[in-house]
């Protein structure tokens, strides 16, 4: 099963992914794509592994390119998040582009049972960016728009509440 | 007249195109898009003429921070009552989000029925 989870800033993605995921057999790993890099995505990274606590999760670390993340077939994997997947995709030194995020994706749901992925909402701010940010969310809402036609859930986190976008 | 509105890049055109099953030619005759970018004066007026399209399709702004400047804090002010005004008026309201359409007022529409 496929699953796309997107919101704002503090929507309460994180937790319902987390609660969701536990719902589901095998497995459980957490697929962590941020790189920590500063104070700030320390404390974050730091966070959220309290926040996962006792929900018995492994977690892997994958920065860029996704297709040799190993998990295996019975994996349940929550996937957080997106945008810094595809950030590291596009400003990293190894990084390989918006297309090397669509195809770590796929490799990846067709290796575990379970995929749930966490991605963020940040197209109703107007379209006031320019140059890289610009290229930066337009490509980012192709990768959501991509998942969201292949997943078989994709839910829309609004005040911690769980709107369903997609239940197939 | 069906107003169709969601995030920025979110595939409201493609959606609403491909649901009515038009030619990009027939859709460019009935549609008209980024109303947002023509909210400014009288603002019922504007929704009254755009109503008489379709389909009208507008960009959600007004999710960010409110802008320093005040011009851009006026247009976005107006975009948001436009969008309320132009969802009034219209028979049905889609919003979509991740290519994905999710129903707010009316019914789904469908050419041939």
């Amino acid at each position: 099963m496929l699953t796309l989870i997107i919101g704002g800033a503090s929507s309460g993605k994180s937790r319902y992914a987390e609660s969701m995921v536990q719902t589901l057999p095998g497995k459980r790993i957490y697929l962590a794509t941020m790189r920590p890099s500063d104070g700030e995505s320390i404390a974050r990274v730091a966070k959220h592994r309290v926040q996962r606590e006792g929900k018995h999760f492994e977690t892997i670390e994958c920065y860029t390119n996704l297709t040799v993340c190993e998990v295996r077939q019975d994996d349940n994997v929550l996937l957080e998040d997106l945008a810094n997947l595809l950030a590291n995709e596009l400003f990293s030194p190894e990084g390989k582009g918006v297309e090397a995020v669509n195809r770590g994706i796929e490799a990846l749901q067709a290796r575990c049972t379970h995929l749930t992925i966490v991605s963020n909402e940040v197209f109703s701010g107007g379209n006031v960016y320019e140059g890289e940010t610009l290229h930066f969310l337009k490509d980012l809402a192709q990768c959501n728009r991509y998942i969201a036609q292949r997943a078989d859930l994709v839910v829309e986190m609004v005040c911690g509440i769980p709107n369903i976008l997609k239940r197939r | 007249m069906i107003f169709v509105t969601g995030p920025l890049f979110s595939g409201k055109k493609e959606y609403i195109r491909s649901a009515l099953r038009m030619t990009e030619a027939e859709f460019e005759r009935v549609a008209v898009w980024d109303v947002q970018l023509l909210a400014e004066g009288d603002l019922k007026s504007l929704a009254d003429k755009l109503a008489e399209k379709e389909i009208v399709i507008a960009t959600e702004i007004g999710g960010g921070v409110v802008p320093i400047d005040t011009e851009e804090r006026t247009h976005r002010e107006a975009a948001g009552r436009l969008a309320c005004l132009l969802a009034e008026r219209a028979d049905t309201v889609i919003r979509v989000c991740c290519g994905l359409p999710q129903l707010l007022k009316g019914e789904w529409p469908c050419r041939s029925c």
